[in-house]
């Protein structure tokens, strides 16, 4: 046998790989397809088993009714939208800097903090949300976007600090030395030499705290109402509403995940890439 | 006064760190120990106004005597070591499938992005439509292959609601992880594969002892992640079940949730989450014990 024959195997094993993806294919895409042709077929076509799923009994419809009808949809989204920004953006800004420091600049402790950092991701969301939502209530700031983005840095400022750590650990020292003999400072160096060549990993820390936060749920049920409510409230809204117009809810549904699953899809080979360095090097 | 280059870069380090660790403080210090504060008192919302007392290990004693925690705490338990036994397996199991030449290729890639981008919300939304009763496709499939008779109310009892749980909790879950070891098993070098190769083994052989070992690290890493999220799994329950039928499906995070925010009984709710959380704690020292990457000579 070669050592090409050993990589790409037999007839056997070539067989057993084909049925393992065409597997694999289904079960991760069927769900999928029928969330999407759900929203473009008729109630008439939806219940009858096995559903219609003749030409004619496609339409738009549920798009164009759950866009005109439900303003909910729209708020939720422009709000999930600033919540999602806003706490991404801070999280870069005070990240970066933090996740540079800890990987190459002399601060005491520095792994001990790193892991710190990291060990806060175990909390389970509900210790923190009890005394969040009292502190929260009192200050009158519950069903604000704003106090909602703060919260949500609690989980996003740690995966950006992680994620930018795993890659400045990889830089290698010369560049730092060389732009040190050319006279620059600690400062100039991060902002002109050191951020520059980041964007694929700051590209990859900020798509995935992005969506962390647009599909973020159970602190968005606790800390907002009417006004502030995100789109994954007013989905589940819809769900307990609408529970028999299922063509319009997975309309809506498809609505609400279609920016994120976008973004996903173009950044995939940086998230993931980003994701694993970041873990890797911990 | 003339700062060394060695002081210089102390300075700007602490000065780049404190930031971030302030505000993680601010957002996460005072909860944290706060929370642990409530769990010894007895809160109580009434109107606008929170009342407090406290009242020692009494809430701590209550979990012991509450029939629901003790229903919750196995649930998540049959949950959560299913969930990382399958998630880990799968995961796995797609990764070497991707791995191969005939898996190369971007489109199964984005197969696996699409489910992690969904919102779990969104998820649970469309699954309690597959899974329907009346006009669900999933009993639409099977009646017409035969497999089952009539129309089975799949989230009806409490053994397959909970099941249901968690095969949907799982199809969220494998694509992340896979995409995680898939990043692994290319980060083994081609080399170790060419050394066993001319040693003679064959491809079993390269797996156990080239494979398995060079993902020690990811390995752990994924089932400790997966471990947690599994413990805090939240949005699913509350769309799919609601915690039923008859408690079936309640899990500790939810049992959580529903004694704070619908018993509003603060100090209860709590003692269960620094459990959960005491749990988390306990079962990733355990992991990172047992699967980190030794150093060679035994060491760890």
């Amino acid at each position: 046998m070669s050592y090409a024959r050993l990589q790409h195997g037999g007839p056997l094993r070539r067989l057993i790989v084909l049925i393992g993806l065409v597997i694999f294919v289904i079960w991760s895409a069927a769900p999928i397809v029928w969330l999407v042709l759900t929203s473009v077929l008729q109630q008439r076509a939806l219940i009858q088993q096995p559903p219609d799923l003749a030409l004619h009994s496609f339409t738009l419809a549920n798009f164009t009714t759950v866009l005109a009808s439900a303003a909910l949809l729209g708020h939720g989204m422009v709000n999930s939208l600033i919540v999602a920004s806003f706490s991404t953006s801070v999280a870069l800004g005070v990240g970066a800097p933090a996740a540079y420091a800890l990987a190459r600049l002399p601060v005491p402790r520095a792994n001990g903090i790193a892991f710190l950092i990291l060990a806060t991701q175990m909390l389970p969301g509900i210790a923190i949300a009890i005394p969040l939502f009292i502190v929260i209530s009192r200050l009158g700031l519950i069903d604000n976007v704003l106090s909602l983005g703060v919260v949500y840095l609690s989980f996003n400022l740690p995966i950006v600090i992680w994620i930018l750590r795993g890659f400045f650990l990889g830089i290698p020292f010369g560049i730092e030395k060389a732009a040190a003999v050319d006279g620059a400072g600690i400062f100039k160096t991060f902002w002109y030499i050191i951020l520059p060549i980041s964007w694929p990993p700051l590209c990859a820390s900020a798509v995935f705290a992005f969506i962390e936060a647009w599909n973020e749920f159970f602190f968005a049920l606790i800390l907002t109402r009417q006004h502030a409510q995100t789109v994954p409230l007013v989905i589940a809204q819809f769900a307990g509403q609408y529970q028999t117009v299922f063509g319009q809810l997975m309309a809506a549904a498809a609505i609400s995940v279609a920016p994120v699953i976008a973004v996903a899809v173009l950044f995939r080979n940086q998230i993931i890439r980003g994701f694993a360095d970041g873990m890797m090097k911990g | 006064m003339i700062w060394t280059f060695e002081q210089r870069r102390r300075r700007a380090g602490l000065l780049f760190v404190a930031p971030g660790l302030l505000l993680l403080a601010a957002i996460l210090g005072f909860p944290i120990v706060d929370s642990l504060l409530l769990s010894l008192q007895r809160v109580q919302l009434t109107g606008d106004q929170v009342s407090h007392s406290w009242v020692g290990l009494a809430n701590f004693e209550r979990l012991a005597t509450d029939a629901v925690f003790w229903k919750a705490a196995f649930n998540t338990a049959y949950f959560a070591v299913m969930e990382v036994l399958l998630v880990s397996l799968i995961s796995l199991g797609i990764a070497l499938l991707l791995r191969h030449p005939m898996g190369n290729s971007s489109l199964f890639r984005i197969m696996l992005i699409v489910p992690w981008a969904i919102a779990p919300v969104a998820n649970a939304v469309l699954w309690k439509w597959i899974l329907n009763a009346n006009y669900g496709i999933l009993n639409g499939i099977l009646v017409s292959l035969g497999v089952i008779d009539f129309n089975h109310v799949w989230l009806g009892s409490p053994f397959s609601a909970l099941n249901f749980l968690l095969i949907v909790d799982v199809w969220k879950s494998v694509p992340f992880v896979a995409l995680l070891m898939l990043a692994g098993l290319q980060r083994v070098p081609q080399s170790l594969y060419r050394a066993a190769y001319m040693d003679g083994a064959g491809p079993f052989q390269s797996f156990m002892h080239v494979t398995l070992p060079s993902m020690r690290g990811i390995l752990a890493i994924a089932i400790i992640l997966q471990t947690i999220w599994s413990l805090r799994v939240f949005d699913l329950v509350f769309v799919l079940t609601r915690g039923g039928p008859a408690d079936a499906t309640v899990l500790m995070n939810f049992l959580a949730y529903r004694v704070t925010f619908n018993f509003l009984d603060l100090g209860y709710g709590s003692a269960i989450a620094n459990v959960i959380f005491a749990l988390t704690l306990l079962i990733a020292a355990l992991y990172v014990w047992l699967l980190w990457p030794r150093e060679p000579g035994g060491r760890r």
